[in-house]
Order: C-alpha cells, then sequence, then structure tokens
C-alpha cells in the first residue's frame, strides 16, 4: 500500500496548503519552526523553510515557473523537465519541482539559458504531439497550448513528416466518462499519480519504455472509480477528455457561474459552464475547506440529467385521471382549493433530497399558517433525547477539513466513498500522509484504504460506548491523541436508530473527555443528502412515518423523489401536490405538478453536511414554465388566502435568518457544542442493540443514480452499465 | 543526379534554421497492450510448480518486510522460465497476488524490460546480435542462414513452432562477433555453417555446445595471446636499485 | 418687493400662437373636433380598419378629454395644430393602417407590478 513520508507528500507543504493548515493548528501540535533559509529568485530574497523546492520558493514571491507534471495536490515526478531554471554555480540547468532550495542558491527564472532550456523542452513536447488543436477539445484552456505561446521557439524545425512522422498511441477505453486520445499524452503521469494516491485505484501506468512508452492500464480496463473525472482537469494537454463533453463548446463561449453541487451532502463548489441557457459541464471550484479542488463523478456528470425527464409545464390530473398540461393558473388555483379545503391536520408536507432553504423556509411558513404542524423531511433522524434541538447531534461537527488532521477514524455504518467521496478522499490523504488509520462498523466495503473492520453488528458501537469491548478498535481508539467518528445517517432510520445515535453520542463524549486539545469535536453525522442539515435548521421533522399514519388528506411533495411516499401508504381519496424538476417517483403519484428549478436554474441556499451555507447562483432560467421554487409557494399562498410576507429574494433570506442566522451565513461555519449535553439527554435512550448495520452503496454501480437529477442523466445510466460490465470482466 | 537536386532544393528552405536532428523511430515489435489471445488470457489458470513455489519463497526471503516488491523482477523471470520463456499475463496477475501490488504495478515492469516477452515464443528464442561489430562480421548472413534454416521471419515464430528469431541490441559479446543467443546460451565466432549446424541440432533437440567456434576458450585473442605470455613478476620489478630493501 | 416680481410675472403678457383668447382657442378645438368627427366615416372606410365608427368616435373623444384640463392657450393651439396635422396626413393617406390602429395599442398589454402577476407572466 501506498503511504508516503510527509516529506514527500508535497501538497500538503505547498504555500496553498500551508495558510488554512497554519490557522488550524492545535495546542499540541505546536512544534519547532526550523530555521528558514534564504535563497534569491531573479534577485528577489525569500525565506523559506529548508525542503521547499525551488518551484514553490518561486511561487511564494510571485514567479510562476511553467511546469507540466507538477501538481501541488500530488507527489512530485520531475519527468516533463518543463521546470528547468538557472541555478547559479550550477552546471546544469535543474528542475525546480523537485528540486530543495539551499541556503543562499541563487535562482535565474528568466535567463537566457532557462530559456533556452525551456524552449528546448518544449520542442521535444511537441516533436510527438500531433498538430490536432483545432479538433482538441482541450484548446483554449490546454496547458501545453499556453505554455508553448508563452515559452515555445517562434518557428518549427520539425520537418521530419514525410519520413518517421510523429508518434502515434492507440487510444485507450477507460470508461463513458473519460475520452482519451493517446496520441496527445505528453507523459506527465499525474493521471498516474492521482490514480494511485487520490483516487486509490492502481489502474493507470506507464507501459513500455523510450518512445514506445504509453501511459495506459495495459489490459482494457474501466476506471473505476468515483472520482476519475478529474484526471479529465489535470491532463495538461487533451489526451484525457471529457466523453460526454466532447465536441460540445470552445472555454471561450462558455459563461461560468459559480455555484454549489447538490448531489452529495457537502456541497462541493462548483463553477457552471453555460451557453445558450443550456448547461454544457461542471467543473470545481477550488474550496479548501469543502472540495479541494477535485470533484466526485455524479456531480460533475450528472448535469445532463438537468435537460432530461424535465417538468416544464403545470399538470393537473384530468377526469381520466392522467396528468394534463395546464396553465400556472388553473394549477395554483387547483392547489390552493385542495389546501384550503384541508383540515389542518390533515395536510402533510414532505420535503425531498434536493430542497433549498428558501423554498423550505416558505413552505413551512405556509404549511404553519394554514394551521398545519406537519412538515417533514424524507430523510430520518431519531427525535427521541435531544433530537434535532441541538445543532450539533446532526451535523460532521469535525469538519471536512479537519479529518485530515484526525489521527484515528471510526466509521459506523457508513461507506464514505459513495456517500460522501471527497470527504473519503480526505480521509485517504490523512491515511496515506499522516500515518491515520481507519476502522469501520458496519458492512465490509471498499474504501480505497486499508482499514480495521471491527464488524456489522451495531452492539459493537455500545460496547465500544460503554467500553466493554476488547477489539483492537477499543485500544487503538484509546490511544488516539485526535479521534473522529463518523456515523452515517442512514443508521438512524430502524427502531434502534435513537439508541445507536444515543451511544455513538456516548462514545464521541467519551474520547472527547480524555482529549488534551478540547476544541478538536469527535462526533459526527454524516447526512446523506444536500436538503436535511437545512430542513433540520427549519425545524422539518425527519422522517415521514408517523406523519403517514394520520392519514393526510393533501400531501404537499416537495422534490420528495426517493419513493418515502408511496401511493399505497396514503389514503385513496389523499389529494399529492409535487413540486420540483424532475418526473420521478414524486410526479408519477400527483394529482397536480408544480414545476421548480434545479439548482443551476436559481438563486438558492443549501447547507452541506458540515452546517456551513452555501448558495447557488442562477446559471441558466427554468426550462419552459417552470419556477423558483420558493415563488411558486408564495404565489399559491396568496391564491389560499394566507399571504406570506416576502415578494423577493432578499425578504425570504430575512426571513431564513430570523429562524438561523446561519442559513444566510455564507461560507461560513460555526463551532458545535453541547455535545455533553446531547448525550445527556439520550441517556435514557440506551437499549440493548441488536441489528445490523448496513448500508445503501456498497458498490461503485449504487454510486451514480441516487437522485432525481442523476436518474435522469444518460451519462450516469452508461457509467452503470460500463461498471457491471467491467465486474464481468477478468481485469 | 536527381538526388543531388533534391539536395539543393532543400537546401533552399532550410537555409532559416538548422533542422533538428532525428533518427528514424523504429517502433519496437511487440506490443505494449495486452490484447486477449486464446494461449495469453487472463483465464488461463497459473500457478507456480512445486520447485518454483520452494524458489519463490527463496526469494521473498531475500527481501525485508515493506520491501517485497523488489522481488517482481526474479519471480517474473521464475514466471517466464515456467511457462516456456514467455510471460503469460495470468503470470503476471500471480505475481501481483504473490507480492500484494495492483496488477498495474507489474504490467509496468513486465512491459519495461524487453527480456520479458510477452507473446507465445516457441521453444528455442534465437536472438542474433546485429549491432555494429557483429554486423561488421558477418552478422547479416548468420541471420540469414537462420531465417532460412528455421523459415522465420524476424520477430515471428516457425512454422513448426519450435523456434523465434529476433533481431538485439548488442549482447556484449562484440569481441566474439557474430554471435548470436539461443535461450540461456551464447554461440559466438560463428560461421554461417556453424549457424545452420546450431539450427539442425537444435531442430533435433539436441543442445550444441555453446560458446565459441573459432576454437578460442573465451575471448582470448585469436592468434594466441599477445600479452600476459610468462610467469608475472613478483614484487619489486623494475624498482629503482636506491628504492630496494 | 418679491411679490411685486410675481405679479408682474403673472401679468406678464405671452405672444399669442394664434388665439388671442381662451373662447378663440375653445373655437378652435371644437372645430378640430368637428372636422375630424365629420371624417371618421371615411378613416373607417379608407384605411379597413377593424374599428367600427363607433369607437372611433369613443377614441377621439378620450383623446379630447384627456387634455381636457389643458388652459394654457398657447398649449390649446400647438395641440389644435397638431391635431390638423394628424387629419392631414390621414386625409392625404400618408398614413398607413397600422399608424391608425396604434390609436388603440393592440399589442401593448399592462404589465403586471403585483407578485402574483408577475408569477404567472414569468417576470422576475
Amino acid at each position: 500500500m501506498l503511504r508516503q513520508p510527509l516529506s514527500r507528500a508535497l501538497a500538503l507543504t505547498s504555500p496553498v496548503r500551508a495558510a488554512p493548515l497554519t490557522a488550524r493548528r492545535f495546542a499540541d501540535q505546536v512544534q519547532a519552526q526550523p530555521e528558514k533559509v534564504e535563497v534569491f529568485i531573479d534577485d528577489q530574497p525569500v525565506h523559506v523553510v529548508p525542503g521547499t523546492t525551488v518551484l514553490q520558493a518561486a511561487a511564494q514571491v510571485g514567479v510562476e515557473i511553467p511546469r507540466f507534471c507538477y501538481h501541488e495536490r500530488l507527489a512530485v515526478a520531475g519527468n516533463c523537465r518543463m521546470c528547468l531554471v538557472e541555478v547559479e554555480k550550477s552546471p546544469k540547468p535543474v528542475a525546480a519541482c523537485a528540486m530543495p532550495v539551499m541556503k543562499g542558491m541563487r535562482v535565474k527564472t528568466n535567463s537566457d539559458l532557462t530559456r533556452k532550456a525551456r524552449e528546448g523542452v518544449m520542442e521535444f513536447l511537441l516533436v510527438n504531439h500531433p498538430l490536432d488543436c483545432p479538433i482538441c477539445d482541450q484548446g483554449g484552456e490546454c496547458d501545453l497550448q499556453d505554455q508553448s505561446m508563452a515559452f515555445g521557439s517562434d518557428k518549427s524545425r520539425f520537418t521530419d513528416i514525410h519520413f518517421s512522422g510523429k508518434r502515434a498511441v492507440e487510444d485507450k477505453d477507460v470508461g463513458p466518462l473519460i475520452k482519451t486520445i493517446m496520441t496527445r499524452c505528453i507523459h506527465c503521469t499525474r493521471c498516474i499519480r492521482f490514480a494511485s494516491e487520490v483516487a486509490g485505484v492502481d489502474d493507470f501506468g506507464t507501459t513500455g519504455r523510450g518512445t514506445d512508452m504509453q501511459v495506459g492500464t495495459y489490459v482494457e480496463k474501466m476506471f473505476l472509480s468515483e472520482l476519475s473525472g478529474n484526471i479529465i482537469d489535470l491532463c495538461p494537454v487533451g489526451a484525457l477528455t471529457s466523453k460526454p463533453y466532447s465536441f460540445a463548446a470552445r472555454p471561450w463561449e462558455t459563461r461560468r457561474v459559480d455555484s454549489v453541487d447538490v448531489l452529495d451532502p457537502l456541497g462541493s463548489n462548483i463553477v457552471v459552464a453555460t451557453r445558450t441557457n443550456e448547461v454544457l459541464r461542471i467543473l470545481p471550484r477550488t474550496n479548501e475547506e469543502i472540495n479541494e479542488e477535485w470533484l466526485a463523478d455524479k456531480s460533475r456528470f450528472a448535469c445532463d440529467g438537468l435537460k432530461r425527464q424535465r417538468l416544464v409545464s403545470p399538470m393537473l390530473v384530468d377526469s381520466r385521471g392522467n396528468l394534463t398540461p395546464v396553465d400556472w393558473e388553473d394549477a395554483i388555483v387547483a392547489t390552493a382549493r385542495a389546501l384550503r379545503d384541508c383540515p389542518p391536520d390533515k395536510l402533510l408536507a414532505v420535503a425531498g433530497d434536493l430542497a433549498d432553504a428558501e423554498s423550505l423556509v416558505a413552505l413551512k411558513d405556509l404549511v404553519n399558517k394554514l394551521g398545519s404542524e406537519n412538515t417533514c423531511t424524507e430523510q430520518y433522524f431519531p427525535l427521541e433525547g435531544a433530537g434535532i434541538d441541538l445543532r450539533s447531534s446532526y451535523l460532521l461537527n469535525t469538519k471536512i477539513a479537519n479529518v485530515e488532521d484526525a489521527d484515528f477514524v471510526l466509521l459506523i455504518g457508513t461507506n464514505v466513498r459513495f456517500e460522501a467521496p471527497l470527504l473519503n478522499a480526505r480521509i485517504r490523504k490523512s491515511f496515506i500522509h499522516k500515518e491515520t488509520d481507519v476502522a469501520l462498523v458496519g458492512p465490509k466495503v471498499d474504501l480505497t484504504y486499508e482499514y480495521m473492520h471491527a464488524g456489522d453488528s451495531a452492539s459493537i458501537v455500545k460496547d465500544l460506548a460503554t467500553g466493554t469491548s476488547s477489539h483492537a478498535v477499543a485500544r487503538r481508539l484509546e490511544q488516539a491523541k485526535r479521534p473522529v467518528v463518523i456515523l452515517g445517517a442512514e443508521q438512524l432510520r430502524g427502531p434502534e436508530g435513537a439508541a445507536l445515535l444515543a451511544y455513538t453520542q456516548q462514545l464521541a463524549l467519551k474520547l472527547h473527555d480524555k482529549l488534551a486539545d478540547k476544541s478538536w469535536k469527535v462526533l459526527n453525522v454524516l447526512q446523506r443528502t444536500a436538503s436535511q442539515v437545512a430542513a433540520l435548521d427549519i425545524g422539518y421533522k425527519p422522517g415521514v412515518g408517523g406523519a403517514l399514519q394520520g392519514g393526510p388528506r393533501v400531501v404537499y411533495l416537495l422534490g420528495a423523489d426517493s419513493g418515502v411516499v408511496t401511493r399505497e401508504a396514503l389514503p385513496k381519496d389523499a389529494f399529492v401536490i409535487y413540486q420540483g424538476h424532475h418526473g420521478d417517483v414524486g410526479a408519477q403519484i400527483a394529482d397536480v405538478v408544480l414545476p421548480g428549478a434545479a439548482y443551476t436554474e436559481k438563486r438558492a441556499t443549501y447547507v452541506n453536511a458540515e452546517g456551513r451555507a452555501q448558495q447557488t447562483l442562477l446559471a441558466v432560467s427554468p426550462p419552459g414554465k417552470a419556477r423558483d421554487d420558493w415563488k411558486i409557494i408564495r404565489a399559491l399562498s396568496e391564491v389560499v388566502g394566507e399571504r406570506l410576507p416576502y415578494d423577493n429574494l432578499d425578504e425570504v433570506r430575512a426571513r431564513m435568518s430570523e429562524i438561523s442566522p446561519a442559513l444566510v451565513a455564507y461560507g461560513d461555519v460555526q463551532d458545535n457544542n453541547y455535545f455533553a449535553q446531547a448525550t445527556a439527554l439520550a441517556q435514557s435512550l440506551q437499549k440493548s442493540l441488536s441489528g445490523k448495520l448496513d448500508v445503501k452503496l456498497k458498490q461503485l454501480e449504487d454510486y451514480f443514480m441516487t437522485d432525481p437529477i442523476s436518474r435522469a442523466s444518460p451519462t450516469m445510466a452508461k457509467c452503470i452499465q460500463a461498471v457491471i460490465k467491467q465486474k464481468q470482466s477478468p481485469y | 543526379m536527381l538526388s543531388s537536386l533534391r539536395t539543393g532544393v532543400q537546401g533552399l528552405w532550410r537555409i532559416s534554421s538548422r533542422s533538428i536532428q532525428t533518427t528514424a523511430s523504429r517502433q519496437h515489435d511487440s506490443l505494449f497492450v495486452h490484447r486477449d489471445t486464446p494461449e495469453d488470457n487472463p483465464s488461463i489458470p497459473f500457478e507456480f510448480s512445486q520447485a518454483n513455489q520452494k524458489r519463490v519463497e527463496a526469494l521473498l526471503a531475500i527481501y525485508p518486510e515493506g520491501h517485497k516488491r523488489g522481488a517482481m523482477i526474479p519471480l517474473l523471470d521464475l514466471a517466464q522460465r515456467q511457462s516456456g520463456g514467455w510471460l503469460p499475463i495470468s503470470a503476471m496477475h500471480k505475481v501481483a497476488e504473490i507480492l500484494n501490488l495492483p496488477k498495474m504495478r507489474v504490467y509496468e515492469v513486465a512491459t519495461f524490460y524487453t527480456m520479458f516477452i510477452r507473446r507465445p515464443i516457441g521453444k528455442y528464442h534465437v536472438q542474433v546480435c546485429t549491432t555494429t561489430p557483429c554486423w561488421l562480421r558477418g552478422s547479416d548472413a548468420i541471420l540469414n542462414a537462420i531465417k532460412q534454416e528455421t523459415n522465420c521471419e524476424v520477430g515471428g515464430n516457425s512454422p513448426c513452432g519450435k523456434f523465434s528469431v529476433s533481431e538485439v541490441e548488442c549482447l556484449g559479446a562484440c569481441v566474439n562477433a557474430p554471435m548470436i543467443q539461443v535461450n540461456d546460451d551464447y554461440y559466438e565466432d560463428l560461421s554461417v555453417e556453424d549457424t545452420k549446424e546450431i539450427i539442425s541440432k537444435l531442430k533435433k533437440d539436441e543442445k550444441p555446445k555453446p560458446g565459441p567456434r573459432s576454437g578460442r576458450f573465451a575471448s582470448e585473442p585469436l592468434g594466441g595471446l599477445t600479452s600476459l605470455t610468462e610467469e608475472p613478476t613478483g614484487p619489486g620489478f623494475g624498482v629503482q636499485d636506491a628504492l630496494k630493501a | 418687493m418679491a411679490a411685486r416680481e410675481t405679479v408682474k410675472s403673472a401679468c406678464k403678457n405671452v405672444r399669442p400662437l394664434v388665439s388671442a383668447d381662451f373662447c378663440e382657442a375653445r373655437r378652435r378645438a371644437l372645430g378640430l373636433y368637428r372636422a375630424i368627427y365629420r371624417y371618421i366615416p371615411y378613416i373607417v372606410k379608407h384605411f379597413d380598419i377593424p374599428k367600427s365608427e363607433e369607437d372611433c368616435r369613443w377614441k377621439l373623444r378620450e383623446y379630447f378629454y384627456r387634455n381636457a384640463c389643458v388652459t394654457d392657450i398657447r398649449v390649446i393651439d400647438m395641440l389644435v395644430i397638431k391635431g390638423y396635422m394628424e387629419l392631414k396626413e390621414m386625409k392625404h393617406m400618408w398614413q398607413q393602417k397600422g399608424h391608425v390602429m396604434a390609436h388603440w395599442n393592440p399589442t401593448l398589454e399592462p404589465k403586471p407590478y403585483d407578485f402574483i402577476g408577475k408569477f404567472l407572466e414569468g417576470i422576475d
């Protein structure tokens, strides 16, 4: 298994990473700062810690050295030679990315020798690089293109095209997401390093040698990773490009809108590239606190699901029981009539996985105005004990970035790899670079790194909490200086959920009491969906079970598509209102359909699993007659006769801040407390645990379709097919 | 005449810059991707034989814990010997399994080294050195003779399936040029007749005597020793009288 | 002092445009009304507009009532002159059907200002 000493993990000492790390330094972590050495970059003095490379030192004074193979978050390879610089008293130019600084070193990044070296390297790279930029998808965002403009020669000496020509390499098939044109490859090996270090799927490598060397998988094999799309971003040339986006647009034609992903609970920061009111692709946006610069495949490639299965017009059930498109007026009036005629205790509102905070607030306000308290979410969370009163009980309190500093991670009933791929990437990072150990209680799954498997019965958590366990995990937890316990919210659904949470809280508290550093948070609950935290903050009741028992007459589904509410569970004459953006499970059982906007089509607030509020921005306008979700509810309220007191987004957000200031503190996340109180309240719930923990997403093929958007995406469907096909292959 | 014209014309448009010097890029005769074939696919099982199993353990014992992957090349070589001079993909998988490594890491090594042959070859792998010293001493004739005798093209297998011929770079026996290597044995100082005799013996599965064919023992001069012809002188030889003890 | 200035400016005689006093201006306005009123049957006929004579008369009334509050003689005169110009343009067929119909603004719809109106229209 790949485990590198800290010094080799240059990603962690880069200036970009250094800032948040120093900010997060803990009391017992203060280490003696080694004496800094002075080096001169283009005669500018700079003081850096020993072990810094020339390239990083140059970056500190704002001198950017061209590079292809070097990447801040990957190990140093030093094989492209583009970063050659002249160092005084050195006979040859040195590779800046791999050369540690030495005292008094004088680096010249713009001398004749350096320029000549770069020009030479560039020439050699281009000797075997096809000149197919006009038909290459990387054109416009290609490092090779840019750097050959900046550092290459002004003319070509390549005249050999009629004799031996350029090297040609056959293309590889690595699945439905990544298109390979291997002739363009310049052997930077970034994809290989990403696959083995970050993704943990050692399927890429170089085969052959010399001019025959090629990057690939040797055997026909799909890149079975949930982070595979990132190698497209990493590839400095057009060798690895996006298959769904191939030949779609040039980067300068697209409009880029910063937004937030909602397909997993982490709320990765994204850039939505649009053209002619159409989402073309989604790229990650760097956010050190959440997704670094990676993005999971579902978040990246499910965007074509935004164009399919969409609800574009309001629909109403006609006399024959079929949904027929109608005008907004008719739909609203019909909905309002149903809401008005419904006895308050028979009205139920269910919020789905992708609902934004604005619409959640509006819906709850409306339902409350109508006299009902039945607002709930699809995902369950035990209400016994402290329930959702204390925010710390249902959040990732450690925070995503801090998981890197943990020295022991205990996962309870969660397959982090597929529930929150980028959190798993963090855990893997600390596993590799920092000797963090991981243990799992739950079904044995492939997390891409080794872990201690404690078993899959829930009673193990009880044993760990009460200290009666003699398992190796218990001993390891005792010794941990910064332990992290992550409980999958999925496990809280059953009748033993409350007890499991109670024991997990007790375990976390027990671990916390022993810590020298009291600011370290131990307890984490990993929610499954993007809407859950906001819904709980606003005051939705988790889970629909109880509410369905009451036999509701009118059910308002706000994008509730996970199939928790079914026709069978409702009384025969129940009137179902579905508001959402995709014709999925919810719309099928509806009597009236109100088309809403998807996350790329509205300015909306989402709170991620850490409790960090972030907002999406309007990238494209909603299709057809679809409208902003909160506006639909606001319009409805007026027709019902219970007008909601907000007419624009700012007023809605003002209302949100009345409910919880955290909902509008964008980008900010607060420290949570009251762990002891929550545990105390849950004391009475500690009953015996007998069940087995099971997770829904076990295999890669389970990962791709989990919500209405990805279920509508043809790319995701292809992924599942490809993964299943790959599983049957002998490789 | 025409060629000089062409040179002159080329000279006209080359004046502005010196043309980059490239040698003709020659592609290797083997593929660097795997293709499933009836002879070579992962569903064919591979296991080390009893005897080799012991060798595997001995090899692994050489390398300290945590560095077991150092045994990869010896293990691959062992697997190649066991499977008849070439390395099937299932053998690579077996080695990966033994070393607990991703398969790709084994593929990387197996494709890097040219002595790992990843296609089925004949019982006798005839490697003809055609690098300059051997070439000057007539390796072309040797190669032709071998091609004729075995009825086998360079880089291919003979129809009888017994021979494979490849052209290789210097094997380090330039003093005894021209030479060929058959499996692990060197046959040196060859003439065309010698070569034919070697091949005909191999056809009958007899083992020809390895080594130089010129009557030399090894790489000593052909016309007898030119140096070291007498008893070596003892210590103090040629030292000034004044410095003698 | 200041009061005297105000009085002075108020009594300041302005040069009349056409009419000398209000009665004269009123007479001219009525003359225009009559002229257009009489020409309405021809408008309906020549321009072949989907409006009846009655509609046109109502439109005419509407225009005159819109300016009923105007008391400044010079403004009244100017409006009358403009009215005659419009009439002349129609009489000589300098205006087309579209120009005439534009008085009814057939394509203009009122913009909603309330939330629900804007919502139904899909205006942000």
